[in-house]
């Protein structure tokens, strides 16, 4: 029979435990929720002079003590406002900004292709809801914000890709940078430092944005069209790529490389080029490295996309909050406190200058930024999103040896065309 | 006896085994310790030689919070999905409802539904109610990963448990409700541990809710704190590794003390003839 | 769902009606059997009222609107003004027309069978082994399931790391032994395999756990009996372990079947279902659609994760099915 004295002794003990862990456990958690500051009531501030506006950045390694969250702080003195900054994952931005959409925060730092797709939702006021005065950004820097003539955001600062070198590797592979002036001259380089006992280059070919982004130096410099996926001149940018794998000149790993893994790559020591961004900067020259622009097919310069992020004034139900919104973008992108803060070239000639002023070393960047082409440019829009997911999976099928070259791009040009009929 | 002169080579085979698992956690660590230059040497170091201890020292300055809000969403979740599986569980299994096989077969479908729908979802909902940013919201946003497997694993172990117990209770004049607490929990004891674990688990490594429902809470958890390290170019492999080891070690504390709890074997004992 | 009856109930199920059970037994002479049996159901139904309330909530109203998504044309503008037309079944003609779909199909069929094949088998050996009492064994089993507290960021970027064409250990160890560099990631014909790796070894303490629960909840005296008898191990295993964990086994296969027709973070974060849709499955599809490409198709999207849901639909009508046939049986 069953031992009912027992039962109930266990069940004694262990319902005073399981209850006790049940009322404790939501003590604490009520104690941590309550001690929580309640929901920033977003777009809730009050009229009286202060207010809180809030801020959404893709910055989540910049934290309270780094300088873009002082930078944010001063211009929040300076308004006499409180501004609540909440970073998270580049990625996730749009889908963070869709999922908010009755909820939208003040101002929204967003990566510049992705502003037209944004602008084109209905998401981001102009310049003329908001106000904002963008007289003073330099305009190729300013044209990844602009769709059918108006502006929807303000660049917080814009980087571009070169070439970097590691000198040591090229010295002891013979090669003389001032020899590497077209693609087969860099090709010969190459062969030259993996002859002696080196790995070739590295730069990342990863199925997103960053891919395309990295392809479209080589891309432009063959002189190809966005519109135009499938034309010889492009074939021949991504054959170039491919010779380069199969000829062992670069790793496979650049296929699922991000850029910041391909740095990383570079920082071995084993590499003699890298395409990376202006922002590994002082990276490069605490390591010693130096860089030259991408050289187009046949000489020359080849085009280099402009990057960085976009502050945009998401639309609000209480339109009296576009003024100081403006006034929070137009503190962020004077000067170049904020552009220093992230590693970015200053949006405006002054601020550029100021730049050039403290740091002499920057001269490269700052005229490579000045050179650089937007991605968005020639009133691509909203199309260019779609152009370029197709761009990156044909370097991605050519790359892998799904296809070949011709084959990917004839694919992709399709697919493209078709999308956006 | 043949037995125990074999034990020792299964504890041997055991700790190879083990260590062929956990090899993976073994390489977290390792780059956790390298230095950043090194880190994607060809071919790779398989101690980490000259380490850095710099991720660690971020980790312990930065992440406690983290860990600490984790660990609060993690029980949380437990409790609240154990309240709610249990007794649906008990009353599947043993008292027969109207509409219990659709009832269970809902909840199998309801498991299914992408995470990412049920975020966007969560963000309505939470936004009319107004937990949003709340740590009460992200327990509820966390036991729905675990409600529907409570209720189908309960089920399936209550389904088991021999009716006479039930009906011993019964005779002394018990409620549904004291059997429940009184027979079944008790013995239940394997299923519910089984049932925690998961759940603490899932709650404790969710990302999708947290970053949708809790983005710009003051509290927030692990798996966004993490994000710290990443940012829109680079990424600190060394803080990302060593935050994923600091933040094992206690909770595998925990397990390895739950297990014990677990390892008495309970039904049986229970029923004596 | 009756797991194992080892007896059969004593006189406690009102066997004509079949729904009052356990608890009301021995009525009073004279009440009403109808108000018996509604006092019963509402005992069962305020156990169970919780969660229906729960499930309506919080599943179906993001169901409703993934299905909403779906039968709709979403734009990102239809986020703030409002206006979607509906487009009924076009997205899922759409969808299922597209050239992903089919690959996308036979990858999920490929990564959730064998998925679940080797997750199932090694976590059930490794359940029988635990199962004897070695010292060490209990800590041990606690340590299996050390790798479901990491983020499946970290668990995914650790086999990325792995698994690096140049700096992985995996290579390292087989040029070790004389095999060429694989290119695991980044080639069409490994990176399928490359993800089922990662995810097999995330799923096997899972089944572990559930599986060595299962042997728990065998009673002792059937082993007795077994090698009173004369059953050699293996035998023992097969004839009566075995079908005596079929109910427990049921339910894991299933659930791992589900979850892993599911499965998104791993293979995202190692291939994004890359090169080219050698790894894309239904699950990384709809993400891709979605939020993962450079222009949301929402509504697309939403009709690949409601055909994933169908399918599960599908298997889990066969459990039922078969549920029900063991029950009978």
């Amino acid at each position: 029979m069953i031992q009912r004295g027992n039962i109930v002794n266990i069940t004694a003990t262990k319902g005073r435990v399981f209850g006790a862990i049940l009322i404790g456990t939501t003590l604490v958690g009520g104690l941590a929720a309550c001690s929580a500051s309640p929901s920033p009531s977003t777009g809730g501030g009050t009229n009286a002079a202060g207010g809180s506006y809030t801020l959404w950045d893709p910055y989540p390694d910049r934290d309270a003590s780094s300088d873009w969250a002082k930078a944010i702080d001063a211009c929040a003195t300076d308004l006499g406002i409180t501004i609540e900054r909440t970073a998270s994952n580049t990625g996730d931005t749009v889908k963070d900004l869709t999922t908010a959409a009755s909820n939208l925060p003040d101002v929204a730092l967003v990566d510049n292709p992705k502003v037209s797709t944004l602008a084109d939702a209905g998401l981001l006021t102009t310049t003329d809801d908001n106000g904002f005065d963008v007289s003073a950004i330099a305009p190729n820097i300013l044209s990844a914000g602009e769709i059918d003539g108006k502006i929807y955001g303000v660049p917080t600062g814009a980087n571009t890709l070169g070439l970097y070198y590691n000198p040591e590797v090229l010295k002891a592979a013979g090669v003389d940078i001032a020899d590497v002036k077209d693609w087969a001259s860099l090709t010969d380089a190459l062969k030259k430092v993996v002859d002696s006992g080196k790995k070739g280059i590295t730069f990342s070919a990863v199925g997103t944005e960053e891919g395309s982004f990295q392809f479209l130096p080589w891309f432009w410099g063959a002189g190809a069209d966005l519109t135009a996926l499938d034309s010889p001149e492009a074939t021949d940018a991504l054959s170039l790529w491919t010779d380069w794998l199969e000829k062992g000149y670069a790793p496979d790993s650049v296929i699922s490389n991000t850029q910041g893994t391909s740095w990383d790559e570079f920082k071995t020591g084993d590499y003699g080029f890298a395409e990376n961004g202006s922002w590994f900067k002082s990276d490069a020259d605490a390591a010693g490295y130096l860089s030259i622009q991408v050289p187009g097919i046949d000489g020359g310069v080849a085009p280099a996309p402009t990057g960085g992020e976009f502050m945009t004034i998401p639309i609000q139900k209480d339109t009296s909050r576009y003024a100081t919104s403006a006034k929070i973008v137009g503190c962020l992108s004077e000067g170049d406190t904020a552009a220093d803060a992230l590693g970015y070239v200053a949006p405006t000639a002054a601020g550029s200058e100021s730049q050039l002023a403290a740091d002499p070393s920057l001269e490269f960047w700052i005229g490579a930024v000045a050179d650089a082409k937007p991605r968005t440019a020639d009133n691509l829009g909203v199309s260019y999103g779609i152009i370029s997911e197709q761009l990156y999976t044909a370097v991605q099928s050519a790359l892998s040896g799904t296809a070949s070259p011709a084959d990917s791009l004839a694919t992709a040009q399709e697919a493209a065309a078709s999308k956006l009929k | 006896m043949t037995r125990r002169r074999l034990t020792p080579v299964y504890t041997v085979l055991g700790i190879v085994i083990t260590a062929i698992m956990l090899f993976p956690l073994y390489w977290m660590i390792n780059v956790s310790l390298t230095q950043p230059t090194d880190l994607r040497r060809d071919p790779p170091n398989l101690f980490p030689i000259n380490p850095t201890f710099d991720g660690y020292t971020k980790v312990i300055s930065e992440q406690l919070p983290y860990l600490g809000t984790s660990l609060i969403v993690g029980l949380g979740t437990v409790a609240l999905t154990l309240a709610l599986s249990a007794p649906a569980a008990f009353a599947l299994a043993k008292l027969r409802p109207v509409g219990g096989t659709a009832v269970n077969f809902v909840l199998l479908i309801a498991q299914m539904i992408p995470g990412i729908i049920m975020a966007m979802g969560f963000y309505l909902i939470f936004n009319n109610w107004g937990i949003l940013n709340t740590i009460p919201g992200l327990i509820l946003a966390d036991s729905t990963l675990a409600v529907p497997f409570g209720v189908l694993i309960f089920t399936a172990f209550m389904a088991g448990i021999p009716d006479e117990l039930m009906s011993a209770a019964k005779i002394d004049g018990a409620s549904a409700f004291r059997t429940f607490r009184s027979v079944i929990l008790p013995v239940s004891r394997n299923s519910v541990v089984t049932v925690s674990l998961f759940t603490f688990l899932w709650g404790w490594s969710d990302f999708i809710f947290a970053s949708t429902v809790n983005r710009g809470g003051d509290l927030q958890p692990i798996t966004i704190g993490i994000y710290r390290y990443i940012g829109n170019n680079t990424q600190d492999w060394n803080a990302i590794m060593a935050t994923a080891v600091v933040a094992s070690i206690p909770a595998a504390v925990l397990l390895v003390v739950a297990q014990r709890y677990v390892a008495a074997g309970v039904t049986a004992g229970a029923v004596k003839d | 769902m009756a797991a194992t009856q080892v007896t059969p109930p004593v006189t406690t199920r009102d066997r004509t009606t079949g729904a009052a059970s356990i608890i009301d037994v021995a009525p009073a002479a004279g009440r009403p059997k109808n108000r018996q049996r509604l006092r019963a159901q509402l005992t069962a139904w305020a156990f169970i009222a919780p969660v229906v309330i729960y499930l309506a909530i919080f599943y179906a109203y993001p169901l409703y609107r993934n299905l909403d998504l779906s039968f709709r044309e979403y734009t990102l503008r239809s986020f703030i003004d409002g206006s979607a037309p509906f487009v009924w079944f076009q997205n899922y003609v759409d969808v299922i027309g597209s050239s992903t779909f089919v690959p996308a199909l036979v990858n999920t069929a490929v990564f959730t069978g064998v998925s679940i094949a080797f997750q199932f088998s090694i976590g059930l050996a490794l359940a029988v082994f635990f199962f004897r009492r070695f010292p060490l064994a209990a800590t041990l089993r606690a340590l299996f399931l050390v790798p479901w507290l990491l983020p499946l960021l970290v668990s995914a970027s650790v086999w990325a790391w792995m698994l690096n064409s140049e700096s992985g250990i995996i290579n390292s160890f087989l040029s070790a032994v004389g095999i060429d560099q694989v290119n695991w990631l980044t080639s069409p014909q490994w990176a399928m395999v490359s993800v089922l790796l990662a995810n097999i070894w995330i799923g096997i303490p899972f089944n572990l756990v559930i599986l060595y629960s299962g042997l728990q909840s065998i009673p002792g005296d059937v082993y007795e009996a077994a090698s009173l008898d004369g059953a050699t191990g293996w035998q023992t295993f097969w004839r009566i372990t075995f079908p005596l964990l079929r109910p427990v086994s049921a339910i894991t296969i299933l659930l791992g079947l589900v979850y892993t027709l599911k499965v998104f973070d791993i293979i995202w974060i190692m291939t994004k279902g890359g090169p080219v849709d050698a790894s894309t499955t239904l699950a990384i599809w709809s993400y891709r659609l979605g939020f993962g490409g450079q222009s949301p198709e929402l509504s697309p999207a939403a009709a690949v994760g409601n055909l994933l849901i169908v399918l599960a639909f599908v298997f889990g009508f066969i459990y039922i099915r078969l549920q029900r046939r063991m029950a009978n049986s």
